[in-house]
């Protein structure tokens, strides 16, 4: 082999090779071809004179424009036309580009500006002298297929579009490269379409296969495989910036796997790219919509929100609604729409106005700025998997049969309730309360001595928090508060247990004075997702006092409190009273001096309408003040009865006070103020009884008499309500589009600010594209079939461009995310139109597309470079060669995973964590528990299952240019670091996979360290070493053999690292060899490059 | 990507595909992609491994790189720079309407029913020949006033953390932009062969306001650039550590074997990213002994512990990490940056902000008078300061000897020094209740434009494609702050 000799011709080929950049890939004409607008002349108007001869009313200075025909023609004011068709000496246009004049040049100097180059002057010029002919920017114009041209060989076309290729290299003179190799081309193929590589028994089945349709066999295999659809899904959840986590400040969780794993079935399902927009962006408005299909909608939730406390909520509300916007059109149109948001687009024909056309279309989600930090923010809806379904079909069914068994028993304990009604009107018995979930109950009947707080433990939901050991009992005291509002803390006085009684409703009633209160010990440890009832009779006589609660004494912080205020039921459930809080009233004022029961139920859902409020038994209207409880807390402080939260201290009686760790249902709620005892209520007639009261009964009876059989009965029922309730509870939510009833009005934000509203605006599609159809809804379903109506110029253009990006490392437009005026011109447009011409017609078949490409000729070309192909198009823009491209950071992962037979091909579930550097989330965030690694087989996963934390991203996938997941990413890049090298080295995922790889070599490769190495070799290549690369290898071997036999304790160390079993039958210092030879493998640029 | 660095990068993997045969060597972390070869006639290329942008410095830099002591969460400038004497006499009085002019606050404070004024609980004193006034908690800066110019009339409009740190960081308060240290990476380049040109430290402990990788990230700009996190436990850099029981001498067989295979990939394939891959790989080697090198402290004499402090001497605290930021700057890293926590004091302000004070004043006074006694000061931009500042109303409750503040951004203060800028000075003043500028705003743009003034940039022509827009650091704002330029 000859080495190529790059320093001589290096430093004197550059001139050229900027020339050819030039001439050849970005495809400007030198001006003795004719000069056409989209290719030549748009790029350099746009770049130069748009941002004030354009789109954009606001910076346009006078009425000359150059981004459409008319108002390029407009009479000039100082005499004459910017453009003379035919007359460039008496076009301003080309005088004001060439003028000496600092003063009158343009682009101008004053603002910063270089004159244009002499090339692009040239090119004006021929322009304007071959007729000034103006085109409609190419892509808003509907894709055509070009017929194909013919070539030379037309035998090397395996696609339509190789013969676009093909004839534009015999332009240039210049020849596809040979197909590649077999093994070459599988492994390319493989790592492309799953993002795994070839077993040794794929390649092998390959290179011996002889039939015709060999390649096409495999292509066909592995898009079969639900790898295939797994890596289809990795850059789709880069463009909908998908992660578990909120993005901004907390950065607190959310769960959109569902959404992950339905963008993966998608795609192994091959639903159509028409289906598949559709569902995604409007599933939710489909007549009858499917699960699955308002699953879809997940994708525009996908955007990061805000949790961060003292946020202006309109704020952020706008951001998300911005963002969907942008997305959306980065995504399906490859528009630049965001430009808009605060004024008329500078470079493409988009008014600002549109730009909240479209926002009016995504404004309608129930939504505030302000979202739950701890898990999924409305709305969402349960999305259970297929395995949870039947699972909660088994439950229903046991829980239905114990209700049928309840119900057939229904005479039976009627009976048996009459005959102990006989006894207890005879003896009588004693009365009786809800006693399931009480957890705290002070009779207040005449002593404290008797009374104790705690009943029993409760398991708070505090998500931040594990529940502490159970506090020791605390002293039950009376507190004489002093009159000292100003101080935190008042003084205590214990009064022992020295309290006033009075006669209450049952038996004796507390009386507080305001300025004493009762503490009850530690109370409860409620915080925001735990449901509870609180209920007590009381006698007020000032209609402004704290009932009980369990928070600061003296302010309003976090904790729980129920309160008069102005005569209305009052219940607070607070972590911060300024704006993270659930706050609200009853509707009307009860009567002082006399009796009330008072109770309130909460059920752990965090929002105002899982709050019921009863008085006397009635529930009562709400009015809600804040409804904004999103965060955890937990109080230290006491519970307090007759005093706290900085409200004044209850004045009157207070009695039986309750505390269930439940939400009583509304059948128990009422009747807690029963006041009948159960012997009164007995010796009643039954038709006398009233509904509460005979609940009453019914519940005392079954509670403290019913024979076995009827106990057994109701404790299964009572057993499969819970299990089912539980399960039904646990099952995963994701995040969805659902619009709200009333359609929330949207205008233009002026300077894009959300407080400045201009004109109201209404759902609508940009009028530089195809038009909305009049049959279509205006919403978000309307939109959805515009996106992907055949008369839409951008979507399939930009989905098949992104395939290109995918497979050949840019896309045939390389500016994927911008197809406007700044973008590219792509080189190659009949390529990208022919390919996005057959995607639609063939009914939007993905795999199809995918297949197409990956079959061409142009993708089988070996990816072997020459120095002239080098210079000519180091960007490969040309397809002279095949792909050859560093692997993306995902595949990088998972192919050593699956060389190192480590890879879990588990398809699917919640987010996974692999090793981590230890420490880093816990010196970012807030104080919470740093990352915890998962065990076992979940360390393993394809690197999409990762878990991805916006804040602190996966270090390893950043290293290697992933998508950043905080807005929508479809640029692909790719950066060659030393942190990458570090990364691969040393890393305990790559360290444990040189291992695993080392001990296959060992177990798997034969006898000798030849035949080992080339097995390593070939698992990570799919090629046998040559034998230059096996000697080198052997070396290595031999010196880490020499080095690790001085040092035997080294080689137990670094077999020591990752949690996989070690293969203990292998000697230590032989294995710890081969493993460093594996990972030098790993680290092989071939390995980590595709080819 | 700007097709200008585009183009460059093809150059420079060429360059590299020569040099590879005559040794591999002088890359620098990932910085080095962008090697000029229009430097390369000027004779600089050998000298400075990541040159930057061909047209920058636009002009003559007085600083040669930035240390930013960023004080996350909001320092009080009402309890440490902007002394108001007038303030105890209105005490527990409402903030005027007059004085807040629809300023609109965070939902912390919009529903209090009142705004009662509070002055701060700690003495100010005249200090230096400049006779600026500082808080009796920031002894040690005192000590360094003359060294030092406060700007105690910064502006923000965010009202909120995370979108005001994104701000002052990013010049955006949406996240996606590029870091300030990122821009100057990407368009000065490095200074230094082993080490990235941008290094971001944390204090650990003590907790606060969450931070986020993003806010050294590069956003758009390609990931070469960001900000790279020297951390204080475990590896320094991530992954630079060798497997438990990896020699030295088999990583350097190791890597020999690696870059033989690699170079016969190269000669058969001709890719120049494989030339690349090679010099990424010495380079890494490189890292692996120049990092911990610079995070051995064990070689500086006692009297530089005395000078940053006991602090110092415990890896991750924020003195510590002042003495690293001296040894990087030493080094040759462009971009230094410190976060230090907790200055968040909606309650407990009195008991909680001397803490923060002490920690950082000591190590930040430290830094100024080590920089200059090596007479590395004047090529050293040094800023001390965070987003935004506090209200001069109470938040929650006030008493005799508590009160907290909420978020403020109309003025708060910071500190500058060193590289071009004037010592000694105080810039901007606020009215009687800190509260409003009254003269010689300093919005963070102009902050930005600043910082990149002292280092030859002109702020408005450092720029970057991206969705066919340019895009910089200021966006379409920002004015060079010339009266505090030496």
């Amino acid at each position: 082999m000859t080495p190529i000799s790059f320093p001589k011709w290096t430093l004197f080929a550059m001139p050229c090779l900027l020339l050819c950049l030039v001439l050849t890939v970005t495809g400007l004409a030198s001006a003795a071809e004719s000069v056409t607008f989209n290719r030549d002349i748009r790029p350099i108007l746009s770049d130069k004179c748009y941002a004030c001869h354009g789109p954009d009313k606001g910076q346009r200075k006078t009425e000359l424009r150059f981004d459409n025909e008319e108002g390029a023609l407009v009479d000039l004011k100082a005499g004459g036309k910017a453009i003379v068709p035919g007359d460039a000496e008496n076009s301003a246009l080309y005088q004001r580009l060439v003028s000496g004049n600092e003063v009158l040049r343009m682009p101008p100097a004053y603002l910063g500006h270089d004159k244009l180059s002499d090339e692009q002057i040239e090119l004006v010029r021929g322009w304007i002298e071959q007729g000034a002919k103006w085109e409609k920017h190419w892509a808003f114009i509907p894709p055509r297929r070009e017929s194909e041209p013919a070539a030379a060989d037309p035998a090397w076309a395996q696609v339509g579009f190789d013969n676009f290729i093909l004839a534009r290299l015999e332009k240039k003179g210049l020849k596809p490269s040979p197909e590649a190799n077999r093994r070459a081309l599988i492994r390319r193929v493989s790592l492309d379409v799953t993002g795994v590589p070839p077993t040794p028994a794929e390649v092998a089945d390959f290179v011996n296969d002889t039939s015709a349709n060999a390649y096409e066999k495999v292509v066909d295999r592995l898009l079969a495989s639900p790898r295939y659809g797994e890596r289809m899904a990795i850059r789709w959840l880069d463009a909908a910036r998908y992660a578990d986590t909120n993005g901004y400040q907390s950065d607190g969780y959310r769960h959109m796997w569902r959404w992950r794993d339905w963008v993966i079935d998608a795609f192994n399902d091959n639903k159509p790219f028409d289906e598949f927009t559709i569902e995604q962006i409007a599933g939710d408005l489909l007549p009858n919509p499917r699960r699955d299909q308002i699953i879809a909608t997940g994708f525009n939730r996908n955007h990061r929100t805000s949790a961060e406390g003292g946020l202006v909520e309109e704020e952020f509300r706008v951001e998300y609604v911005a963002d969907r916007v942008e997305t959306t059109a980065t995504v399906w149109l490859g528009l630049t729409v965001g430009c808009a948001r605060c004024h008329d687009h500078k470079y493409d024909p988009l008014l600002q106005k549109e730009f909240y056309q479209l926002f009016a279309f995504f404004n309608h989600l129930p939504e505030r700025g302000l979202v739950y930090n701890f898990g999924n923010e409305e709305p969402w809806i349960k999305a259970p998997t297929p395995e949870d379904e039947s699972k909660l079909a088994a439950l229903d069914k046991e829980q239905a049969a114990a209700e049928k068994a309840w119900g057939a028993l229904d005479g039976k304990i009627n009976k048996t309730q009459r005959s102990w009604e006989k006894w207890v009107q005879a003896s009588g018995a004693p009365d009786w309360a809800p006693g399931d979930g009480l957890i705290l109950h002070f009779p207040l009947d005449g002593s404290l001595r008797e009374e104790t707080g705690v009943y029993r433990r409760h398991v708070s939901h505090n998500p931040l928090k594990n529940p502490d050991p159970e506090p020791p009992p605390h002293p039950f005291v009376v507190v004489a508060d002093e009159d000292d509002e100003e101080g935190d803390e008042v003084e205590r006085q214990d009064q022992g247990l020295k309290l006033s009684f009075d006669k209450g409703p049952l038996g004796q009633a507390a009386r507080f004075d305001g300025k004493t209160h009762v503490e009850g010990g530690p109370g409860f440890e409620f915080s925001f997702l735990d449901p509870f009832t609180f209920s007590a009779w009381i006698h007020p006589t000032s209609p402004n006092g704290a009932i009980l609660s369990k928070t600061k004494l003296l302010s309003k912080e976090a904790g729980h409190g129920l309160y008069l205020r102005d005569g209305k039921v009052f219940l607070y459930i607070n972590n911060r009273w300024t704006d993270i809080s659930l706050r609200l009233y009853g509707d009307k004022p009860i009567e002082m001096n006399r009796w009330h029961h008072v109770a309130v139920t909460y059920d752990g859902g965090r929002k105002a309408r899982g709050v019921h409020l009863y008085v006397n038994g009635e529930e009562q209207g709400k009015e809600i003040e804040w409804n904004d409880l999103i965060f955890p807390f937990g109080s230290e402080e006491p519970f307090r009865i007759g005093a706290g939260g900085g409200e004044p201290n209850f004045q009157g009686l207070i009695d039986d006070v309750r505390v269930y760790d439940r939400a009583l249902p509304a059948e128990e709620a009422k009747l807690l103020p029963v006041l009948a005892t159960v012997t009164e209520i007995a010796r009643k007639r039954t038709s006398k009884r009233t509904t509460f009261e005979a609940h009453k009964l019914r519940g005392a009876f079954l509670d403290r008499a019913a024979p076995a059989e009827i106990e057994t009965a109701r404790k299964q029922l009572y057993d499969t309500r819970r299990a089912r309730r539980l399960f039904h509870e646990g099952i995963p939510t994701v995040m969805v589009m659902m619009d709200s009833e009333e359609p929330r009005q949207a205008y233009i934000l002026e300077r894009g600010s959300y407080d400045a509203h201009g004109d109201k605006v209404y759902p609508g599609t940009p009028s530089i594209l195809s038009s909305f159809k009049p049959e279509w809804p205006n919403n978000r379903l309307g939109l959805a079939r515009w996106l992907v109506d055949r008369s839409n110029p951008l979507t399939a253009r930009v989905t098949v461009n992104r395939l290109w990006q995918m497979f050949f490392g840019v896309g045939l437009v390389k500016t994927t995310e911008n197809f406007g005026s700044q973008g590219e011109k792509p080189p190659h447009q009949d390529v990208l139109d022919w390919l996005a011409v057959d995607f639609m017609e063939s009914g939007w078949d993905f795999k199809g597309i995918v297949k197409t490409i990956v079959t061409s000729a142009t993708y089988r070309q070996s990816s072997k470079m020459t120095p002239e192909l080098i210079e000519l198009d180091p960007e490969n823009r040309l397809y002279a060669r095949g792909p050859r491209f560093r692997l993306p950071a995902e595949t990088i992962r998972d192919q050593a995973l699956a060389i190192s037979g480590l890879l879990n091909e588990e398809l699917g579930g919640p987010s996974v964590k692999p090793y981590q550097p230890e420490g880093l989330w816990a010196e970012l965030t807030f104080n919470e528990n740093g990352y915890v690694p998962d065990e076992g087989e979940d360390l393993y996963r394809r690197s999409l299952y990762t878990f991805w934390r916006r804040t602190v991203a996966p270090p390893s996938m950043v290293t290697f240019d992933s998508a950043n997941r905080e807005t929508c990413e479809v640029r692909e890049v790719r950066t060659n670091t030393p942190l990458q090298a570090l990364n691969l080295m040393n890393d305990v995922t790559y360290v444990e996979a040189s291992r695993k790889l080392g001990e296959r070599m060992m177990n798997e490769g034969g006898e000798t360290p030849a035949e080992r190495i080339a097995y390593g070799f070939e698992l990570a290549t799919a090629r046998p070493p040559r034998s230059q690369e096996t000697n080198v290898l052997r070396q290595a071997y031999g010196n880490f053999l020499d080095d690790f036999q001085t040092n035997p304790e080294g080689a137990e160390q670094m077999l020591g690292e990752g949690e996989s079993e070690l293969d203990e039958s292998l000697n230590a210092v032989e294995l710890a060899s081969y493993s460093s030879v594996a990972s030098l493998i790993l680290n092989l640029d071939e390995t980590i490059s595709k080819e | 990507m700007d097709p200008r660095l585009e183009r460059k990068r093809h150059l420079t993997r060429r360059h590299f595909f020569g040099r590879t045969a005559a040794g591999i060597g002088t890359a620098a972390l990932g910085s080095l992609l962008a090697n000029d070869l229009e430097a390369a006639p000027k004779g600089e290329a050998s000298d400075r491994p990541y040159p930057g942008l061909p047209d920058l410095p636009h002009f003559a830099p007085k600083a040669k790189r930035v240390i930013w002591l960023f004080q996350s969460g909001g320092p009080s400038q009402l309890d440490l720079f902007d002394y108001k004497p007038g303030l105890d006499k209105l005490r527990g009085e409402n903030l005027p309407e007059s004085v807040r002019k629809g300023q609109r606050l965070t939902t912390m404070t919009s529903t209090q029913e009142s705004f009662p004024m509070v002055d701060s609980i700690f003495k100010f004193k005249q200090h230096g020949q400049s006779g600026a006034w500082l808080s009796e908690v920031l002894p040690e800066t005192a000590k360094v006033v003359d060294d030092i110019a406060i700007i105690r009339s910064m502006k923000t409009e965010a009202i909120n953390h995370d979108p005001a740190v994104t701000y002052i960081q990013t010049g955006a308060q949406i996240a996606g932009r590029p870091s300030i240290g990122s821009w100057l990476s990407y368009g000065l380049g490095s200074e230094s062969s082993d080490l990235p040109a941008f290094v971001v430290m944390v204090t650990q402990g003590g907790g606060g306001q969450p931070l986020y990788d993003r806010l050294w990230g590069s956003g758009f700009l390609p990931t070469e650039y960001q900000g790279v996190k020297f951390r204080s436990i475990g590896d320094p850099v991530l992954y630079l550590s060798d497997p438990e029981g990896f020699t030295r001498k088999s990583r350097r067989s190791y890597l020999d074997a690696l870059g033989q295979l690699n170079q016969m990939k190269l000669d058969e394939f001709g890719d120049p990213e494989i030339a690349t891959r090679i010099s990424q790989y010495e380079m890494a080697f490189r890292m692996q002994s120049s990092v911990p090198d610079l995070t051995d402290l064990s070689t500086e004499p006692s009297r530089v512990f005395k000078l940053y402090g006991d602090d110092s001497k415990r890896p991750g605290t924020f003195a510590a990490n002042c003495l690293l930021a001296r040894r990087l700057a030493e080094r040759g890293v462009r971009f230094i940056q410190l976060f230090h926590r907790g200055w968040d004091q909606h309650g407990r302000l009195p008991t909680d902000l001397p803490k923060r004070a002490k920690e950082t004043d000591q190590g930040a006074a430290a830094l100024i008078q080590d920089l200059k006694d090596r007479g590395m000061l004047d090529e050293t931009l040094v800023i001390w300061g965070g987003e935004f500042g506090r209200t001069v109303y109470c938040q929650g409750r006030l008493t005799e000897d508590n009160y907290g503040r909420d978020h403020h951004p109309r003025c708060y203060s910071i500190w500058a020094a060193g590289g071009g800028i004037k010592p000694g000075m105080v810039h901007g003043e606020t009215d009687d209740f800190s509260y409003n500028t009254v003269k010689d705003p300093v919005h963070i743009h102009d902050l930005q434009a600043t910082i990149l003034h002292c280092l030859g940039v002109d702020h408005t022509k450092l720029t970057f494609q991206y969705q066919g827009r340019h895009f910089r650091l200021t966006d379409v704002h920002g004015e060079v702050v010339k009266d505090i330029l030496a």
